[in-house]
C-alpha cells in the first residue's frame, strides 16, 4: 500500500469534504458580517490557489500577481460605479472633481454590465498571456521572471496613482452601491454573494485540479524540475508557461471580481508589493504543491491576521514573519509536507514489505 | 525648449543617480557573488537610519562618524544573519527571496515595536543644510555629500574587488564556487564576508536617507524594488550597477521635467521591462555566471 497522500481517490475525497464543510458555513452562520468575512477568505483562497498553479505546478514564482487581482478588482469597480449612475449623471464624482467633464474613452465599455464584466476579467487575462508570452519567449526564468513581475506590479501602481482622473488615484474607487446583475441585487453581506464566491472557488480549484493531472499538468511539472530537459525532449516550454501562468492570472482576475463585490472598494493597496507577496506566503506555507494545502494556508493566515491580530496587535507580524522564515528554512515544501510524511509514515508501518521501488529517491508529490 | 531648465535636470539626474547607486550597491555584491536575493536590503537600511539615530541621539555621536558607526552595526546584523539563516539556502535561490522577505517583515515590526511608527529625524551640521549653486541650477549642498560618499564608496569598493587578495578570491568564488573551493579558498568564509559588507554598504544608505527623507519603521520598502531592477539591469556587476544608476537616474530626471515625477516612475519601470526582454543577463554579465 501507498501514501495514502497520493492517491487520487482519497485526494478527491479531500476536496469533497473540504468543500462540503464551505458550503455548510451559510446554513449555520446568521452573522452577515461573519458570512462577508469568510467570503473575502474564499478570495484569499483563490489567490493561493493561482500561485499554487503556477508556482508550485509551473515553477514560474510570480511576485505580481496583484497585477491580474488588482485589474480584474479595478475592472468590476469601473463596472459597479458605472451602474449607480445614469442620463442625469453620467459621470463618477470623483471625476468631476478632477475637472473632467466628459467620460474618458477607458470607461466607456464599462457602462454595460456584461461588457464591463468580461473586460474586467479578460483585461488582466490576457495581459498575462502577452506579457507572459513575450517573457518566456526569451527564456526569462527562476528569479529574473520574478524580478519582472515585480517591475510590472510597481509600474501598474504607480500608473494608477498618477492618472488620478482615470482612476481615482490613491483614494481608489468606493462604488455606492451593490452590484445589480440580471436585474437582481447582488448584497455583498447575503449568503448569495458567499456562494458566487464558493461557486468560482469550487470550479477554480476543480479545473486547476484536473489540469495537473492531466498530461499538460505532468509536462508543466517537469519544467518545474529541468526545463531544459523538457526542451530537449521537443516541447514548446514557453507555450507550457504562458498557458499556466495566463490560467493562474485569469483565476486571480476573477478573484478581483468577486473581492470587490465583497468589500465594494478598491485601491492601489491592491497592486502593492506586500500583497502580493503575503499571496506567495499562503501558498508556501500551506504547501505550494499542493492546491488544498495554499488554500489552507491563506485561511489559517487570513485567520490567524483576523483573530489573533487583535490579541497581538503589535507582535502580529513579528510572528508571521518568524513563522515564515522557519517554514521556509525547516519545511520549504509548507505544512502539506507534514500531511504527507505523517501518511508516508502510517503507510510503511502498514505495508513494510511493499516498499516503493524508489522509496530513497525523494519524489516531489504530484498534489 | 528651455535649455537651461533641461540642463538643471540633468544636474539633477546625477544626484538621483548617486542616490539610487548607493542604495543598491550593497545588493549588487551580496546578489552578483553570491546569488541571493535579499528582500531585507530595504531594512538593513532601515536599521542604517535608526543606528545613526540611536548614536547620535543617545550618545551625540557627530553624524559624520555616525557613518561609519552605522556601517558595522548594520554588518554585524547582515552577518548574524548570514550565519543564522542564509547559509543554508545557497542552493534555493529563491527560498532566500522568501525567507528574507520573512526577515524584513521582522525587521521592520520589531523596529516600529522599539522605536513606534512616529518620524524620527536626523541632525546634520550646519554646512549641509545650505544650497549650492552648480551652473543655474540649486541644489541642496547634502546631495554633493551623498553624491561624493557613493562615488569613494564605488572607488573602495573596486579597489577591494580587483587589486586586493580578498577581492580575487570573491570574484574567483563568484565564477566557479566549486573550482575555488578545490583551489583553497574558503567559500563559505568569502559568502558570510560579502553578506556582511553588503549589509554594511546598505547601512550607509540608511544613513545618508534618514537626513533624505525622514526616519520611518517603513522607509526602507521604497527602495528595495528600484534597487532590486539596479542591480538586474546591471547584471549584477559593480561597473553595471553605476552605469544602471547613471542612466535610470538621469532618464527620470529628464522624463520628470517633460512628465511628473511618477509618471517618469512609471516609465522606466516599462522600459527596464522592455530592456530584459531583449537582454535578462543585464548590461555586463559576469563571464560565467549567468544565474
Amino acid at each position: 500500500m501507498g501514501n495514502l497522500y497520493h492517491n487520487k481517490t482519497a485526494q478527491w475525497l479531500t476536496y469533497a469534504v473540504f468543500f462540503a464543510g464551505f458550503a455548510v458555513i451559510p446554513m449555520t452562520v446568521d452573522d452577515s458580517f461573519l458570512l462577508n468575512q469568510l467570503a473575502t477568505y474564499g478570495v484569499y483562497g483563490m489567490l493561493a490557489l493561482s500561485i499554487s498553479l503556477c508556482w508550485g505546478f509551473g515553477g514560474i514564482l510570480n511576485l505580481g500577481q496583484g497585477i491580474a487581482f488588482g485589474l480584474g478588482a479595478y475592472g468590476m469597480a469601473m463596472t459597479m460605479q458605472m451602474q449607480t449612475q445614469d442620463e442625469s449623471n453620467p459621470i463618477p464624482p470623483f471625476m468631476l472633481n478632477n475637472s473632467l467633464d466628459h467620460l474618458p474613452m477607458l470607461w466607456q465599455p464599462f457602462q454595460n454590465t456584461y461588457v464591463g464584466m468580461i473586460l474586467a476579467v479578460a483585461a488582466p487575462t490576457l495581459f498575462c498571456a502577452v506579457f507572459g508570452g513575450i517573457m518566456f519567449r526569451a527564456r526569462v526564468s527562476g528569479p529574473f521572471f520574478a524580478i519582472m513581475t515585480l517591475a510590472m506590479l510597481s509600474a501598474f501602481y504607480t500608473i494608477i496613482i498618477d492618472r488620478q482622473p482615470y482612476t481615482g488615484g490613491v483614494n481608489g474607487l468606493t462604488p455606492p452601491s451593490s452590484l445589480q446583475f440580471a436585474g437582481y441585487e447582488v448584497d455583498p453581506y447575503s449568503p448569495t454573494a458567499y456562494w458566487v464566491v464558493f461557486g468560482f472557488l469550487l470550479g477554480a480549484t476543480v479545473i486547476a485540479k484536473l489540469i495537473t493531472q492531466s498530461s499538460f499538468g505532468l509536462v508543466t511539472q517537469a519544467i518545474r524540475d529541468d526545463s531544459e530537459r523538457v526542451r530537449f525532449l521537443g516541447y514548446s516550454v514557453a507555450g507550457y508557461e504562458t498557458v499556466i501562468y495566463t490560467v493562474s492570472g485569469l483565476i486571480a482576475a476573477i478573484a478581483g471580481c468577486c473581492w470587490v463585490m465583497l468589500v465594494q472598494y478598491v485601491s492601489p493597496a491592491q497592486l502593492d508589493v506586500g500583497f502580493s507577496l503575503s499571496m506567495v506566503i499562503w501558498a508556501a506555507i500551506g504547501g505550494r504543491y499542493s492546491l488544498l494545502g495554499s488554500i489552507l494556508g491563506a485561511f489559517i493566515i487570513q485567520g490567524a491576521q483576523s483573530y489573533l491580530g487583535d490579541t497581538f496587535l503589535a507582535t502580529w507580524l513579528l510572528i508571521l514573519g518568524g513563522f515564515f522564515i522557519i517554514v521556509v528554512r525547516f519545511l520549504p515544501n509548507g505544512l502539506a509536507s507534514l500531511v504527507e510524511s505523517g501518511l508516508g509514515l502510517f503507510a510503511a508501518k502498514r505495508g513494510p514489505a511493499s516498499a516503493e521501488p524508489n522509496g530513497d529517491a525523494k519524489p516531489i508529490p504530484a498534489e | 525648449m528651455d535649455l537651461g531648465s533641461l540642463l538643471n535636470a540633468l544636474i539633477l539626474g546625477v544626484s538621483i543617480a548617486s542616490i539610487w547607486l548607493i542604495a543598491a550597491l550593497g545588493l549588487t555584491i551580496i546578489y552578483g557573488t553570491a546569488g541571493v536575493i535579499n528582500m531585507a536590503h530595504g531594512e538593513f537600511i532601515m536599521l542604517g537610519a535608526y543606528s545613526s539615530y540611536m548614536l547620535q541621539f543617545y550618545l551625540g555621536l557627530p553624524y559624520l562618524l555616525c557613518l561609519p558607526a552605522s556601517f558595522v552595526i548594520v554588518a554585524l546584523v547582515g552577518l548574524a544573519l548570514e550565519r543564522g539563516l542564509i547559509r543554508y539556502l545557497y542552493n534555493r535561490p529563491l527560498d532566500t527571496l522568501l525567507a528574507t522577505y520573512g526577515v524584513s517583515l521582522v525587521l521592520m515590526q520589531g523596529v516600529r515595536l522599539i522605536f513606534g511608527s512616529d518620524p524620527k529625524y536626523l541632525a546634520v551640521p550646519e554646512m549641509f543644510q545650505s544650497n549650492v549653486m552648480l551652473g543655474s541650477a540649486s541644489i541642496s549642498a547634502f546631495r554633493i555629500v551623498v553624491l561624493g560618499i557613493t562615488a569613494f564608496l564605488v572607488f573602495a569598493l573596486w579597489l577591494l574587488f580587483y587589486k586586493t587578495r580578498f577581492g580575487v578570491q570573491v570574484r574567483a568564488v563568484m565564477q566557479n564556487k566549486e573550482m575555488a573551493a578545490s583551489f583553497g579558498i574558503n567559500s563559505g568564509r568569502i559568502y558570510m564576508m560579502t553578506f556582511a559588507l553588503g549589509a554594511g554598504l546598505a547601512g550607509v544608505a540608511g544613513a545618508l536617507f534618514g537626513v533624505l527623507a525622514i526616519v520611518l519603521p517603513t522607509m526602507g520598502a521604497s527602495y528595495v524594488v528600484q534597487a532590486f531592477l539596479m542591480v538586474v539591469v546591471g547584471g549584477g556587476s559593480l561597473a553595471g550597477s553605476v552605469v544602471a544608476s547613471g542612466v535610470t537616474g538621469e532618464m527620470q530626471s529628464v522624463f520628470a521635467f517633460f512628465t511628473n515625477d511618477t509618471f517618469a516612475r512609471f516609465i522606466i519601470f516599462v522600459l527596464i521591462v522592455v530592456f530584459l526582454r531583449f537582454r535578462p543577463q543585464g548590461l555586463f554579465a559576469q563571464a560565467g555566471a549567468r544565474r
